[in-house]
C-alpha cells in the first residue's frame, strides 16, 4: 500500500489508524485531537473553574496516568487554572499495589504533581489483608469493592479537595450502559451514564458540612470523567506515542458475569462498527432522559443547564472500569438474579406472591439495594443459595423510585440508613468469627457453565480484528 | 430443525403436567414440565392475553377494526397469525363475528436481502389460513411515484436531487443500499425502510395499527441493537405498546413468549408450522468477517446464548425497557427524514454533543441533513440517494 498522508494536516506520512473512527493520522495530529477532544468534553460540560483543587485518582494504571498527563497538559495549555494533585489508595493487598504504586510516585515527579497515597489502614481501620484473615477469601471481595467504591471520595475528604476526576473511559461508561441494561437497573443506567456525579450536599446549593455537628465531610465530592468519550485503544496509543510511564496489568479479579458478558459485547461490537462503543454512550444519554422521574437525566450531554446543573448524586455502585465491579464470581450474580426472577415470574403465573428472604443481605451490606428496590431482585452477590421460600409476603406494589440519602455514621451518600461501608465495618469491627458467606457450590458450577455458553455463544460470533 | 428444540428440553425422567397433572409432561416451560395441551394453552394465553383490546365486545356491530400484521415467515410472525386465526374463528363461533380482521402482509425484500425469503411462501400461509387478507409488496414501493407522477414522500425525503427521479424505483432502491458503508448500515437501512413501507401500508389499507410479531427474545436483541446503534432514544416506540408516532397503534403481542419456546410451539401444532416457517441458511463460515457480520446478527447469536439459561434476564430486558418513557411532546418535534422518529429538539447528525468526533476541528461543508443519530451512522454525509453508486 502506497504510503497515505495523514488526514487532518496532509502533510506528514499517516502512520495511526484512529480507532474510533479509522482515519488515517501521522503521529502528532493523532496525540492533538485526542488532547483537543478530552479539552472540550472539559469545556463543553463545564467540568473545572478556576482556582479549583482537584485530586485526580490515579492508580498508576493507563487510564489515570494518561488523564494524569492530559489533565498536566490541557491544564498549561489552556490556562484553566485548576491545581492538579494524584490521588492513590492503597488498599492493603501484601504485594499487589507494590509496582502500581511506585509507578505512581514516578508519575508524581515526572508531572511535578503532589501525591498522596491512603491506605484502607488509615480509611477504615483495616487492610484488605486483615479483613481476608477475619472472613476469609471467599467473602472478601465484597468488602474490597464497597472500600474501594468509597476510598476516593474519602481520601479526597482528607485533603479537602472536593472534585476528584477518575479514569473512566468511554469504553466503561458503553459496558456499563449494556450491563445495566442486562441486569434490568434503569436508575443505574441513568446515572452512570452523567459526566459528573456527585454525592447529595454538592448537589444542593449551599453545603454546610462545616458545621461541627454534621457528619465528616466527605459528603459533597464531586466526581467527573474527562475521559469519558476516550477510547481504550485510543489511551493506550496515546500512552504509547507519548511514551508514557503506567503500570499495565490485568486485574486481578474476574469481572462479574453481568460486567464480562457486556464487555465482551461491546468489544465484538467495536469490531463491527468503530464508532458503536460512542453510540451506545450516546443511547445510554438519551436513554437516561427517558427514564421515568429522571428529569435531571440529562446524562452530560445535556449543554443547556450548563454549570453545576445536570450533576447527579452517585450511589455506593460501580461505574465501571475495572476493579470497581468488587471481583465477584463468575455467573454467580447472573445466576441469582435468573433465579429471583424466574421465582417473581412464577408468583405472579401463579397469583402468589413470595418471600425474599435476604438473610445476609442486612448483615453484610447489599451489592444490590438498587434492585432490591426495584422489580429486579437480586441477593447479595450471587450466593442467594436456595434462600427464597414461596410463602405469603406483602410484595412492593410499585418499583419505588430510589430515595438517596445519607449514611448515618459517615455521611456517605446511600440509599439505606447505614451505607455498605458502615455496616461491613460494623460487622469487622464485632470482631465475629468466620463470617457466615457461603458459596452455593453447586449453583456455582451450574452458574460457571452457563457463562462458559454464552462466552462459546461470544466465540461464535468472533470476528477478525482489522 | 423442526422439533429440535422440543426434544433438547424433552423431560428425561417420566413426568406429569405440573399444571393438569394428568397428560405425561413433554418438555419444561420456565423450570415447569408440561404437556403438549397445556402448553399450546399457555402459548395463547400469554399472546390472547396482549390482545384484550380487540375482543369482539369492543367492537360494535358495524365497525370494522383492521389491523396490520407484518409477515416475515420467521418463527415468531407465523405462531401469531396461526394463534390470531384461531382467536378470531373462536370469536366467530361464539359471536357471530370477530372483533377486528388481518391484512396480512409481507415486504419482499429479495431486491437488497440475499438472503429473504421466497414470497411464494405466502400462498401457502393463504391456503392454511384463508380468512384473512394477503398480500406482498416489494421494498421499492416506498420509491414509487405516485399516480401523478410526483416522486414518493421517502424519495423526496432522502435526496433533494431530482436528476433521479426518473429512475425506476426499484433501481433507487439498489442505488441506495448499494452505497451504504457496511452490512451493519445496510441491514440496518432495510429494516427502517420496512417499517416505513409498513405504516404507509397500513395507513393506505385503513388500518388502526400494527401488530409486530417479536418475541421477548427478538424485543431483547433490538433493545441493545437499537442501543448500539446510537437509536436508544427511539426505544420506547420500538419496544413499547401503544401509541406510535406515526398516527398507528403498535402492538407486540408475542413479547412474552421467548424464542425457543415458540420453537417449541411451531412443533407442537396440527399439524406443524414448520413448512410454512422460512429459515435463513445458517451462516456458518467459521470466522465471519467483520465485514458480513451485522450488529443485529451479534445481539441475535448473544440472546440465543442467554436464552438458553438466563431465560428471565431475557424478559427482564424487555420489562425493563418497556418502561422507558417517550417525551411527552413527541408529536411537535422534528422527524428523521429516513426512519421518522421524532429527534428531541431536532438534534439532527453526530455532532453538537459531548461525545463529539469532528468538535475543535474543521467541519466546513458539513451538509445539513435531517437524519437521526442512528440513522446519520448508517448513511453518512458521503452516501446520497443521487450519487449512490456501487
Ligand atoms: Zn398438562
Ligand atoms: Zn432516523
Amino acid at each position: 500500500m502506497p504510503p497515505s498522508p495523514c488526514a487532518i494536516c496532509k502533510t506528514n506520512r499517516a502512520l495511526i489508524l484512529r480507532p474510533k473512527n479509522h482515519q488515517k493520522l501521522c503521529k502528532p495530529c493523532f496525540l492533538s485531537v485526542f488532547e483537543s477532544e478530552i479539552h472540550h468534553t472539559i469545556t463543553t460540560n463545564n467540568l473545572f473553574h478556576r482556582g479549583e483543587r482537584i485530586a485526580i485518582g490515579a492508580s498508576g494504571g493507563k487510564d489515570s496516568t494518561v488523564l494524569a498527563s492530559v489533565l498536566k497538559t490541557l491544564n498549561e495549555r489552556y490556562d484553566y487554572g485548576v491545581e492538579l494533585i494524584l490521588l492513590s489508595i492503597d488498599e492493603g493487598i501484601k504485594g499487589y499495589r507494590d509496582d502500581s504504586l511506585e509507578t505512581v510516585k514516578r508519575n508524581a515527579q515526572q508531572y511535578n504533581m503532589p501525591l498522596t497515597i491512603l491506605g484502607y489502614s488509615e480509611l477504615y481501620g483495616w487492610t484488605m489483608d486483615q479483613v481476608v484473615e477475619q472472613v476469609g477469601k471467599k467473602g472478601n471481595c465484597t468488602y474490597c469493592g464497597v472500600f474501594r467504591r468509597q476510598a476516593l471520595d474519602r481520601g479526597a475528604a482528607r485533603l479537602g479537595v472536593k472534585h476528584v476526576v477518575t479514569g473512566h473511559n468511554a469504553d466503561d461508561v458503553a459496558e456499563t450502559v449494556l450491563m445495566n441494561l442486562l441486569r434490568g437497573d434503569l436508575p443505574r443506567l441513568s446515572r452512570t451514564t452523567s459526566i459528573i456525579t456527585s454525592t447529595p450536599s454538592a448537589a444542593l446549593a449551599n453545603p454546610s458540612s462545616s458545621s461541627p455537628s454534621s457528619p465528616p465531610s466527605h459528603t459533597n465530592i464531586k466526581r467527573s470523567k474527562p475521559l469519558k468519550y476516550a477510547y481504550e485503544k485510543e489511551i493506550v496509543l496515546y500512552a504509547h506515542h507519548k511514551n508514557l510511564d503506567y503500570f499495565s496489568t490485568e486485574c486481578i479479579y474476574s469481572p462479574e458475569a453481568f460486567r464480562g458478558s457486556a464487555r465482551a459485547l461491546i468489544k465484538n461490537l467495536e469490531r463491527v462498527r468503530p464508532s458503536a462503543i460512542l453510540d451506545v454512550v450516546r443511547s445510554g444519554e438519551d436513554m437516561a432522559r427517558l427514564v421515568p422521574g429522571s428529569d435531571e437525566g440529562c446524562g452530560g450531554g445535556c449543554e443547556s443547564q450548563g454549570g453545576n446543573g445536570g450533576q447527579i448524586p452517585v450511589a455506593e455502585e460501580e461505574d465501571g472500569g475495572c476493579g470497581s465491579s468488587g471481583g465477584r464470581t463468575v455467573g454467580g450474580d447472573m445466576a441469582a438474579v435468573e433465579r429471583q426472577l424466574a421465582l417473581n415470574e412464577n408468583a405472579q403465573e401463579n397469583g402468589l406472591e413470595v418471600e425474599i428472604r435476604t438473610v445476609g443481605v442486612k448483615s453484610q451490606g447489599c451489592e444490590r439495594s438498587d434492585s432490591l428496590r426495584s422489580d429486579v431482585v437480586s441477593l447479595v452477590n450471587g450466593k442467594s443459595g436456595q434462600r427464597v421460600k414461596g410463602q405469603a409476603f406483602t410484595p412492593r406494589k410499585t418499583p419505588q423510585r430510589q430515595v438517596m440519602g445519607q449514611c448515618k455514621r459517615c455521611g456517605y451518600l446511600s440509599s439505606q440508613e447505614i451505607c455498605k461501608a458502615c455496616v461491613l465495618l460494623e460487622g469487622l469491627n464485632k470482631n465475629r468469627p468466620k463470617n457466615q458467606i457461603e458459596v452455593d457450590g453447586h449453583g456455582q458450577e451450574e452458574a460457571n457453565e452457563a457463562v462458559d455458553a454464552i462466552e462459546v455463544g461470544l466465540q461464535q460470533v468472533k470476528i477478525e480484528g482489522i | 430443525m423442526p422439533g429440535k428444540s422440543l426434544e433438547q428440553q424433552s423431560v428425561m425422567v417420566e413426568q406429569s403436567c405440573r399444571r393438569c397433572r394428568t397428560n405425561p409432561a413433554v418438555l419444561v416451560v420456565r423450570t415447569e414440565p408440561v404437556c403438549g395441551e397445556c402448553f399450546s394453552k399457555y402459548v395463547h394465553t400469554k399472546v390472547i392475553k396482549r390482545m384484550e383490546s380487540f375482543r369482539v365486545r369492543f367492537t360494535s356491530p358495524d365497525q370494522l377494526r383492521k389491523i396490520l400484521l407484518p409477515i416475515s415467515f420467521g418463527i415468531s410472525s407465523v405462531s401469531l397469525l396461526h394463534i390470531l386465526d384461531r382467536q378470531l374463528q373462536t370469536q366467530k363461533s361464539k359471536t357471530g363475528r370477530t372483533g377486528y380482521s388481518l391484512h396480512v402482509i409481507h415486504v419482499d425484500t429479495s431486491s437488497v436481502e440475499p438472503s429473504a425469503p421466497d414470497a411464494g411462501l405466502l400462498s401457502q400461509l393463504k391456503d392454511r389460513y384463508p380468512h384473512h387478507i394477503y398480500a406482498s409488496v416489494p421494498l421499492h414501493e416506498l420509491f414509487m411515484s405516485s399516480a401523478d407522477g410526483s416522486p414518493s414522500e421517502a424519495y423526496k425525503d432522502l435526496t433533494e436531487d431530482s436528476s433521479l427521479e426518473d429512475m425506476p424505483a426499484d433501481q433507487k432502491l439498489l442505488f441506495l443500499i448499494g452505497s451504504l458503508p457496511s452490512a451493519t448500515a445496510r441491514a440496518d437501512v432495510i429494516s427502517t425502510l420496512r417499517t416505513r413501507l409498513l405504516v404507509q401500508c397500513a395507513k393506505d389499507l385503513g388500518c388502526e395499527g400494527i401488530l409486530w410479531g417479536d418475541s421477548t427474545t427478538r424485543l431483547a436483541e433490538k433493545t441493545l441493537a437499537e442501543t448500539a446503534k446510537g437509536r436508544g432514544f427511539a426505544l420506547p416506540w420500538q419496544i413499547g405498546d401503544g401509541d406510535s408516532p406515526f398516527g398507528l397503534t403498535f402492538n407486540y403481542p408475542v413479547r412474552d413468549l421467548l424464542k425457543k419456546e415458540l420453537t417449541a410451539y411451531a412443533s407442537i401444532t396440527e399439524p406443524p408450522l414448520f413448512p410454512l416457517i422460512y429459515e435463513p441458511p445458517k451462516t456458518s463460515q467459521p470466522a465471519p468477517s467483520s465485514k458480513s457480520t451485522t450488529i443485529d446478527d451479534l445481539m441475535k447469536q448473544y440472546f440465543e446464548s442467554v436464552e438458553e439459561n438466563f431465560p428471565s434476564i431475557v424478559s427482564n430486558v424487555v420489562r425493563t425497557t418497556t418502561k422507558l418513557e417517550a417525551p411527552s411532546t413527541f408529536l411537535s418535534e422534528a422527524r428523521c427524514k429516513l426512519c421518522n422518529m421524532p429527534v428531541a429538539d431536532g438534534r439532527f447528525g453526530i455532532h453538537g454533543w459531548g461525545g463529539d468526533q469532528e468538535d475543535g476541528l474543521d467541519i466546513s461543508g458539513k451538509p445539513s441533513r435531517e437524519l437521526c443519530y442512528g440513522c446519520t451512522r448508517s448513511v453518512p454525509p458521503t452516501v446520497t440517494l443521487s450519487q449512490g453508486v456501487k
